[in-house]
């Protein structure tokens, strides 16, 4: 990793009620890069997140609809944000459920834009 | 240790052929691939160099049949015998139960076979295992040369055969002895196995 | 699935549910099979259980030889199917889990059931000895009443 992606990533935690923010390798779903506050056990929201990708690109791809830009995944524990992070990358925001999502919104396509 | 499955009633043994290179170890497999029925054996995996030197190891998976009524299966392994390839010898060897010390029975291969007999025990040893526990056969291979070229299996066992351990003389090209051997061991190997608590 | 103890078998059934694989195998460190799911032929089981057995004791060479520790999982991804190769610790010593994937899952998927997989086998494993078992006397008689009809002498 770069320190351009560390400072990426680090812009986005910086945010309020974001507890992770990390770049998935889109195939294998594992973790390229992260900046994560303490504790956060990011593997597995990685693996969903890159799972839940690849499936919805085969149903945009089925259905002839464009393809996804921000994917939004709410629980009662807490919201996960999915974004395209470059070339077989995904941008993946772990959030507490109190957190500005058009703010958290904006920093991801805005850090993707950065990375890409 | 034998892997014994009292539930669906299996026993598995992994059997391993030692010796020094170029001994018969791997030509003992390809006999036993070609002899044994189709349906009673698994595809014979060689991981050799480009020589047809044993790199890894040889493996074949053999299905005994039923005995006592449990199905038993052997995994016959070979070690490369090349001096160099210690570490790759100890791992194959790990978990063995039973070895097949083939001694090549040419005169000038001597020195070679004392030094993989003695390989044998130190690697052994460093599994925690004694030699003189493990379930042992020597097979004393090449008799078929012409005498003056050979020691006698006599001669052999004055060396190697401290334990008084089954003992047979081989030619593994033409398949004497190699069946034998293979009995011989399976015969102690699962002997000791029936006086035995199993363990996985 | 067949399994050599019953208590595998509920985990390893999750765990191929749940990480979409192919094929799953588990085996002793010496390359004895314990349980699997995709085989067909059991001698095929046990080939691929020394290969991976093999794999897995050359890695922990190469890190013993470099003082590196261990290594953990080993991963060989080709284009259309992936190897997951992993060594973990059971009551009773080192196994090691071998998983075959294709693209209807991801290695970061396999890798995450395969932890939920261990954490279950510690879990269920027997903490007690195996009873103590013995052969028939007929042993000796089916032995080499085996051997001769394998060898044909």
């Amino acid at each position: 990793m770069t320190s351009r992606e560390q400072t990426v990533l680090d812009d986005v935690t910086r945010i309020g009620g974001v507890r992770s923010a990390l770049l998935v390798s889109a195939d294998d779903g594992l973790v390229v890069a992260e900046s994560s506050v303490e504790g956060q056990h990011t593997e597995a929201a990685a693996a969903f997140a890159a799972r839940l990708a690849q499936r919805l690109t085969v149903l945009t791809r089925t259905l002839q609809t464009p393809p996804m830009s921000m994917l939004l995944l709410q629980a009662s524990g807490g919201q996960l944000f999915i974004t395209q992070g470059g070339e077989g990358l995904l941008f993946v925001a772990i959030t507490s459920n109190d957190v500005n999502i058009g703010e958290v919104r904006l920093a991801l396509l805005d850090a993707a834009g950065r990375i890409a | 240790m034998p892997l014994v499955n009292l539930t669906a009633r299996e026993i598995t043994c992994k059997l391993v052929y030692y010796g020094p290179g170029r001994c018969g170890k791997t030509t003992n497999l390809q006999y036993i691939h070609g002899r044994v029925p189709e349906n009673r054996r698994g595809r014979m995996v060689s991981l050799a160099t480009q020589s047809d030197r044993t790199l890894f190891f040889d493996f074949l998976p053999i299905e005994l049949g039923v005995i006592s009524g449990f199905t038993t299966r052997f995994q016959l392994y070979t070690v490369p015998g090349q001096v160099y390839y210690n570490a790759t010898r100890r791992l194959v060897l790990q978990g063995a139960d039973g070895v097949v010390f083939v001694a090549d029975s040419q005169a000038r291969r001597f020195d070679e076979n004392v030094e993989s007999f003695k390989n044998l025990q130190d690697n052994l040893l460093e599994q925690g295992v004694d030699v003189r526990q493990i379930p042992l056969v020597l097979q004393y291979n090449k008799q078929d040369l012409p005498p003056d070229l050979i020691l006698s299996p006599a001669e052999l066992d004055d060396t190697f055969n401290f334990r008084s351990v089954p003992s047979l003389p081989a030619d593994a090209l033409h398949g004497t002895g190699v069946f034998e051997t293979l009995k011989a061991l399976s015969t102690v190997v699962l002997q000791r196995l029936a006086a035995r608590p199993p363990s996985l | 699935m067949r399994t050599i103890e019953p208590w595998v078998e509920r985990p390893l059934t999750t765990f191929v549910a749940e990480a979409q694989v192919r094929v799953a195998l588990l085996m002793t460190s010496s390359g004895q099979v314990v349980a699997q799911h995709g085989f067909t032929r059991s001698l095929d089981v046990m080939t691929a259980a020394a290969l991976g057995a093999g794999i897995v004791a050359s890695t922990r060479e190469i890190a013993r030889e470099m003082s590196a520790g261990t290594f953990g999982a080993v991963v060989h991804q080709g284009p259309r199917l992936g190897v997951y190769l992993m060594p973990f610790e059971m009551p009773g010593g080192t196994w090691i889990g071998l998983a075959v994937f294709g693209p209807d899952t991801s290695l970061g998927i396999v890798q995450l059931f395969f932890g939920k997989l261990v954490d279950d086998l510690v879990r269920e494993a027997p903490r007690e000895a195996p009873t103590r078992q013995v052969l028939p006397e007929t042993f000796e008689d089916d032995l080499n009443q085996s051997l001769r009809a394998l060898f044909g002498r």
